[in-house]
């Protein structure tokens, strides 16, 4: 008893002797980056187990009231924790270095913004600012291939500026949108259009892949979701200025088809095709004789090498409370063939300002841009198909090896030469007149498309605007409100004019019409706008407790107007003016009765509101658990009966590595286990007026008004759900040298908005859209990053590999009907796109007809629709993924990005023109025809010509692997060293680089590209080779 | 913290309340249903609207480049080789008539439904009648084109015809009513029509009492009431007059004489049917072709000959470029489609006359008609059924082609002539068929799997 009672007093004693001696004092000191030995501002500076805190200033200096023997806590995102015991001096300094445990710790997620990567417990990736920087290719959706898993990026076209389609994790829509949310900075943006936004201002894009991420954005959350955020200053940091400019040249693809010469072309037509054309009956010194003048390669005539120019400067600022990043670009690039390309102004400026207690934030993000594009006739533009003549890429396939690109001066025609019997292109008369049939025909392809090219205007300028203004205030203790308003503004002007003197002029508006020629001009603008309000808890409600709650309101709202003309007859004179168009009222025809220059005029507007309360709870114990659930009531002005639809999510996370059993497993850094479970939804079906039963007006009979029933509609319509389970590990091993995120998910979406088959003589429908079908997606996300080798002071050489891959299973479990879709079908229990065709057997070497397969896979020599099965090869890819490596050393830094698709499987309709003999009067053919059956016995791939064209018999003949891998990005760059800097006295940074896009593709697909977005490839717009030589320059 | 959690709950009801307002969004540039028809001009509106979906364009597509009337185009890219290599199956081998006319005729029957709940005033009485009436005639013709097409057998009343649909259904099932039962329907939509149409209806691009008769002439040919096709024809024939060789060019190559039509689809300047683009491109250059057979058959002399083969033809190189229908005058090629014709009715009688041996008589119509095209005509007196039915066959096939007939006249007679479809050596080519079996199963039309996939309740045609 005894005993106790003196360690008692001890113990007591202990405390008195603290409480007397430990004296507050002022500890002062200056924190500082190991890495360059430069002040850090903004670090925060704790005393550890209290509520003291201070953070650094500009200067990285602090002053905090501590006690000796209390332990100052430092930290700042990026940097390694330090923890410093205050002694007997009044003076810390600290140099922090990078922890590389906890590199890039921070991520971007929807409401809640930066949070520590351990925190998370949804299914992201991202995208950092170096990967995508100076990368010319001008859309930043298309950027995104090959960077995250689970993310897959087409392109339609190599226009530059083109869009992605973008799916996340696969297919789930079958006819509503099927496309991510995009948000930069907060703001909702148009997911199709960012040719004129400036890549190089994103800092970070955080791709959100499960409900536990997504929910939050309710009934537009279910493609996923793909957060922009754009660089700011950093407070404290001075300013820096830096130049920046790529110079670049672009060329076309590898061809993977041969057609014929001249020589073998006319050959072709006299030896082996049927019927009467050109070829026939010329001898063979008459061929020698053409092959020798004209032998044209009709590639190298429509490839241009396309340059591309970017200068850009940027200013960052960063005082105590203030910051600020601002940046304006010129930017042009030409795409690969005469007529097609894209020149932008692009401006931004973020601000961010702080109260000096931190209590009170503001920022504005502000982009203003002006974009002017020119497009040719490809197969991506408006309503073509690509079997457009005036389509530059058509003529590398069909057109004639015979004739030529040039005048006799040496110039290039755009005309065309004449009389087809005498082996021209049709163009002119035997009297020299202008034939405007002919000009337009088959045969005169190549010069109606470098006419188009050279006469026509098709073009769009753009003003693209998107900004926010945003604060909060944290006015209680852990209480913060917060609000923003946001919009993003697109104006668009379109110019397309066939002028009078051309090609297409001659039979526009009708090739009757005295005058001739035609210019739309259209005036696009859509505004999105959200405002949104917030109010937030967050306490450490014990030692080991954390809770952050937030209740938001939000409204957004969309309103598009579209208004436009078309005019007819123009006067060459005064090109694109409203002073030429003839009068509307101007008659012609032999009794003056015809209207033939009426305008036609437009004007259309539409809206979308949607009203939103939603929550988000997280909480966190110990660092070591994790819950985090959002709930999100969406009401929508799209549905009418079923308007207001709950989505939520739960989610949970276990740290494994900050478990104390964990201590002693020294080889893991991190071990996370993540699970979530949620329901998201997609709104964007259908028309904004999906719920209401329309009735259009417009002209009926004899051009009178008239009112037709609009497409009949289901009033109980609403938005399709998505049921999304995820469970993810997220891993570092060894110091974090091999880390990463491995998920497997499994997505239900229900109430797919798809056709209910109906009676059309019933109900007057074939069929009505509404809530039916279920589809499933199936998957596992794998992302992994391996440093090989680390900078240290004694290796120069830093390495690091990483890769991405997703696989993806795709299931349509429900669909009234069975099945839609014709050849490219969407079928119950199979995949959604799946081709049912015909199989192609080849040709029978006894007299060289077509053979198939019939449904039972018996050889058979006719062609049946009955005939058709699933072929189990589907439009859209199994695997998709990318893989790369970052290699530096010392100044020198190698960057490698591959991309790859496999399993995807397109029609290729371009090859199957130039193996159709039906074509081959008018038409170039691949070389492979010269392989024609003609003899019993011959083993061949080509039946005989005597059958005649087969293109519309062909099954599967021309079903292609679509899958690739490409070399998406490739660039060396040297930084000039520090120290030969510091003696310029002028720059504090010098990068120069070469880069290389899209450099290799390997597919077996036989065209120019691979990629596409649609399951038929005819004449695509191929995505080009781009070589760039650039340098940054920072003062 | 109390005070905090109910500013929040009042804020979120401020804000959901002045939503709700904000989230009612009604189309700008559409009306609504419930609220689009309310006066009898609003029917007009729909009136224009249906007529205006009446698609006769697929009747004349098929019946030409299905048969021997129309060969392959020098300038075809792949158009339309599905009509011409004869492939009719489910999988939208009726061209879409099976979609096209029970939707039109979803129209109607919806602005039946609209003008129920509109009481017109006494000025608009006329106007209303007439809408109901040709309302009503509409119905009457899609119905009789339907079981012409797709019902098993014209001359059986009791052989499945098609649904008769006189009604406004979202999810109706409908099957196929009898060949009587639909003919009873049709004969009652036409009592209807002539009981409503206001005195004095005489506009030929509408219904009219005259549209009525010529109908009836039809169905009676068709179904084998030859008196009756007799007696209807003949009602027609007194009232108008072939048209002279001049008339003729004028009716179609002008696209103006109106002598001989009882009634024709308009087309006008921004509402073309734009019947020349069913051959050919926007800048001529067939992807179709007149058959070389029929191209040799029209004589030099025959008014014909000048119209159906349009003079770029070039007949040496057996290219012969389908003219019926052709840019003309106004160059935009606006072409009103004569979809009734009293030279028809002349050879509806001839034929009804042959099968009831009146050989006589079915020649004179058939020298009546000829003559007035090709002042060389001349017809060799009928001995046999055969013999006649073959001369009115090639007197219809030079008449009325490209109007929409050959398939059926073909289909109507073969148990007559014995033969299907029997194309010339150089018009079938390749991989297009010469010939059609006399018993193919295509001369009954598939239902569109569309159909077949939905409505469980209805019987395909046979073979398919």
């Amino acid at each position: 008893m005894k005993l106790k009672l003196t360690w008692l007093m001890t113990l007591f004693m202990a405390f008195v002797m603290q409480l007397s001696f430990a004296q507050e004092k002022t500890v002062t000191g200056t924190v500082t980056s190991a890495e360059d030995a430069l002040p850090l501002p903004g670090v925060s500076v704790i005393v550890k187990g209290t509520t003291r805190g201070v953070q650094t200033d500009f200067d990285g200096n602090y002053s905090i009231r501590a006690s000796e023997g209390e332990i100052l806590v430092f930290s700042f995102i990026g940097l390694k924790t330090t923890e410093r015991p205050v002694g007997s001096g009044s003076t810390i300094n600290l140099s922090m270095a990078e922890d590389l445990a906890e590199l890039e710790t921070v991520v971007i997620t929807g409401y809640r913004g930066a949070t520590n990567a351990s925190e998370i417990t949804s299914s992201l990736s991202t995208v950092s600012a170096e990967s995508i920087e100076q990368v010319p290719i001008n859309s930043v959706d298309q950027l995104l291939q090959g960077q995250a898993a689970g993310v897959n990026v087409n392109t339609a076209s190599g226009q530059p500026g083109q869009s992605a389609t973008i799916i996340i994790r696969g297919r789930a829509s079958l006819n509503g949108d099927i496309e991510p949310l995009f948000i930069v900075d907060g703001v909702p943006v148009d997911q199709d259009n960012f040719r004129s936004l400036n890549q190089n201002d994103i800092e970070t894009m955080s791709v959100l892949k499960d409900a536990a991420a997504t929910a939050i954005y309710g009934n537009r959350g279910a493609g996923g979701v793909i957060l922009i955020t754009t660089k700011t200053g950093k407070k404290g940091s001075g300013v820096k200025v830096q130049y920046r400019s790529l110079y670049g040249t672009a060329i076309n693809p590898q061809t993977r088809f041969d057609v014929m010469n001249s020589q073998q072309f006319l050959r072709f037509q006299r030896d082996l095709l049927p019927g009467t054309q050109f070829g026939d009956g010329l001898s063979d010194a008459a061929i020698n004789l053409i092959a020798l003048q004209s032998n044209t390669n009709w590639e190298d005539i429509f490839f241009r090498r396309g340059k591309t120019r970017s200068h850009e400067v940027t200013i960052t600022t960063g005082g105590e409370t203030t910051s600020s990043f601002t940046s304006a670009q010129y930017y042009e690039q030409e795409g690969i063939t005469i007529g097609s390309d894209l020149k932008r102004f692009s401006f931004r400026n973020n601000f961010n300002a702080s109260s000096r207690d931190n209590k009170f934030n503001f920022a504005t993000n502000l982009t203003m841009n002006y974009s002017t594009s020119s497009f040719v006739v490809d197969a991506a533009r408006g309503g073509n198909t690509g079997g457009q003549l005036d389509n530059p890429f058509i003529v590398p396939y069909i057109g004639l090896p015979y004739m030529s690109p040039y005048n006799p001066d040496g110039s290039i025609n755009i005309w065309g030469t004449g009389p087809t019997s005498g082996g021209g292109s049709g163009a002119f008369n035997a009297d020299g007149s202008i034939n405007g049939d002919g000009a337009n025909g088959f045969l005169n392809t190549p010069y109606i498309a470098l006419n188009t090219a050279a006469l026509n205007t098709d073009t769009e300028s753009e003003i693209k605007i998107v900004g926010r203004i945003s604060g909060d205030y944290n006015f209680a203790k852990n209480l913060t409100v917060g609000a923003s308003y946001g919009l993003d503004y697109t104006y668009i002007e379109s110019l397309f004019i066939n002028a009078p003197n051309s090609i297409r002029g001659l039979i526009t508006p009708n090739p009757g019409s005295e005058q001739k020629g035609s210019q739309f001009e259209g005036f696009f603008r859509n505004a999105n706008m959200i405002a949104n309000a917030f109010v937030r808890y967050d306490n450490d409600i014990t030692d080991k407790l954390n809770i952050n709650v937030a209740v938001f309101g939000e409204y957004n709202y969309t309103n598009t107007q579209n208004a436009g003309f078309t005019a007819s007859g123009l006067n060459p004179a005064l090109p694109g003016s409203g002073a030429g168009f003839a009068p509307g009222d101007l008659t012609e025809g032999e009794d003056n009765d015809v209207y033939n220059y009426i305008p036609t005029v437009f004007s259309s507007e539409s809206e979308l509101a949607l009203g939103s309360l939603f929550a988000t709870l997280d909480m966190d114990w110990d660092g070591r658990y994790g819950i985090s659930a959002s709930i999100r009531r969406d009401a929508t002005s799209r549905f009418v009966q079923n308007r207001e639809g709950t989505f939520w999510s739960v989610s949970g996370r276990w740290n494994i590595d900050n478990e104390a059993f964990m201590d002693n497993v020294d080889w893991v850094s991190t071990l996370k286990l993540r699970a979530s479970y949620g329901v998201v939804g997609n709104q964007t079906v259908g028309s904004r007026y999906q719920a209401l039963q329309t009735v259009n007006s417009g002209p009926g009979y004899q051009n009178a008004s008239a009112y037709q029933l609009g497409a009949l509609v289901d009033p109980a319509i609403q938005w399709e759900t998505s049921n999304q389970a995820n469970i993810g590990l997220s891993f570092g091993f060894w110091q974090n040298r091999l880390t990463g995120e491995l998920d497997f998910y499994n997505n239900e979406t229900t109430d797919l908005f798809a056709a209910r088959p109906l009676s059309v003589s019933g109900t007057g429908a074939t069929s009505v859209q509404t809530n039916v079908g279920d589809l499933v997606n199936k998957g596992i996300d794998i992302q992994l990053s391996y440093d090989l080798l680390r900078k240290s002071d004694t290796n120069p050489w830093s390495i690091r590999l990483n890769a991405n891959a997703n696989y993806n299973k795709n299931e349509v479990t429900s669909l009234p009907g069975g099945f839609t879709g014709n050849t490219l079908r969407i079928a119950e229990g199979r995949q959604a796109f799946t081709w049912f065709l015909e199989r192609w057997a080849g040709v029978n070497p006894a007299n060289g007809e077509p053979l198939y397969l019939d449904a039972d896979g018996n050889i058979t020599n006719v062609y049946s629709v009955d005939n058709r099965v699933y072929l189990d090869k589907n439009f859209d890819p199994t695997y998709t993924g990318g893989f790369g490596a970052d290699i530096t050393y010392k100044g020198f830094s190698f960057n490698c990005l591959f991309s790859f698709q496999a399993d995807r499987w397109r029609n290729n309709s371009s090859l199957a023109i130039i193996e159709d003999a039906g074509l081959a009067g008018f038409a170039n053919q691949s070389t492979s025809m010269l392989n024609a059956w003609t003899t019993p016995g011959q083993v061949t791939d080509i039946p005989a010509l005597s059958f005649g064209g087969l293109r519309a018999v062909d099954g599967d003949r021309y079903l292609e692997d679509a899958s690739f891998l490409r070399l998406r990005n490739v660039s060396l760059s040297y930084n000039v060293d520090r120290k030969v800097l510091e003696q310029t006295k002028l720059f504090s940074g010098v990068r120069v680089f070469v880069q290389a896009t899209n450099l290799f593709t390997w597919t077996k697909f036989r065209g120019f590209d691979p990629e596409g977005t649609g399951a038929t490839g005819f004449f695509d717009y191929p995505v080009p080779r781009t070589f760039t030589l650039g340098f940054d320059l920072t003062f | 913290m109390k005070k905090y959690l109910s500013i929040l709950t009042l804020a979120g009801a401020v804000l959901f309340s002045s939503c709700s307002d904000q989230l009612d969004r009604f189309p700008v540039d559409q009306l609504v249903e419930e609220t689009a028809f309310q006066t009898v001009s609003d029917l007009q509106l729909g009136l224009a609207g249906a007529i205006g979906n009446y698609n006769p364009n697929n009747f004349v597509e098929f019946n030409s480049i299905f048969t021997d009337n129309c060969g392959l185009g020098v300038d075809n890219g792949g158009q339309e080789l599905n009509t011409l290599n004869q492939i009719l199956n489910p999988a939208g081998g009726d061209r879409g008539i099976w979609v096209s006319h029970y939707s039109t005729m979803n129209d109607f029957n919806r602005l039946f439904a609209s003008a129920a709940t509109i009481t017109p005033a006494s000025s608009e009485v006329a106007q209303y009648n007439n809408i109901l009436a040709q309302a009503h005639a509409f119905r009457a013709l899609m119905h009789y084109e339907l079981l012409l097409y797709y019902g098993f057998d014209m001359t059986d009343p009791s052989a499945p015809g098609v649904p008769v649909v006189d009604f406004v259904s979202a999810d109706a099932f409908p099957t196929r009513n009898t060949t009587g039962e639909v003919l009873t329907f049709i004969q009652d939509e036409l009592d209807n029509a002539l009981s409503l149409f206001p005195a004095g209806t005489s506009d030929i691009n509408f219904a009219t009492p005259d549209f009525v008769t010529f109908l009836r002439a039809r169905i009676a040919l068709e179904t084998g009431d030859n008196a009756g096709a007799i007696g209807f024809a003949t009602q027609i024939i007194n009232n108008y007059s072939l048209a002279t060789p001049a008339q003729y060019f004028g009716m179609f190559n002008e696209d103006d004489d109106t002598t001989e039509v009882i009634w024709k689809y308009d087309s006008v300047q921004g509402f073309n049917l734009g019947l020349h683009f069913i051959w050919n491109f926007t800048g001529p250059g067939p992807f179709i072709e007149m058959s070389d057979e029929l191209g040799e058959l029209y004589e030099a002399s025959d008014i014909r000959r000048s119209v159906n083969i349009d003079p770029t033809s070039t007949p040496a190189d057996n290219i012969y470029i389908v003219g019926k229908y052709p840019p003309n005058a106004d160059t935009q090629a606006i072409n009103d489609f004569k979809a009734m014709r009293v030279s028809e009715a002349y050879l509806i009688r001839a034929e009804a006359y042959a099968k009831s041996s009146q050989f006589p008589q079915a020649a004179g119509d058939v020298l009546a008609v000829r003559t007035a095209r090709n002042p060389a005509g001349s017809v060799s007196p009928y001995a046999t059924l055969s013999q006649a039915i073959d001369d009115i066959l090639l007197e219809r096939r030079l008449e009325l082609s490209f109007e929409g007939h050959r398939y059926n006249d073909l289909k109507r007679l073969r148990s007559i002539t014995n033969s299907g479809i029997e194309r010339q050596a150089s018009d079938c080519e390749g991989a297009i068929p010469c010939t059609l079996a006399v018993n193919a199963a295509e001369w009954i039309f598939p239902l569109p799997l569309t159909e077949t996939n939905a409505n469980s309740n209805i019987q395909q045609a046979p073979n398919y």
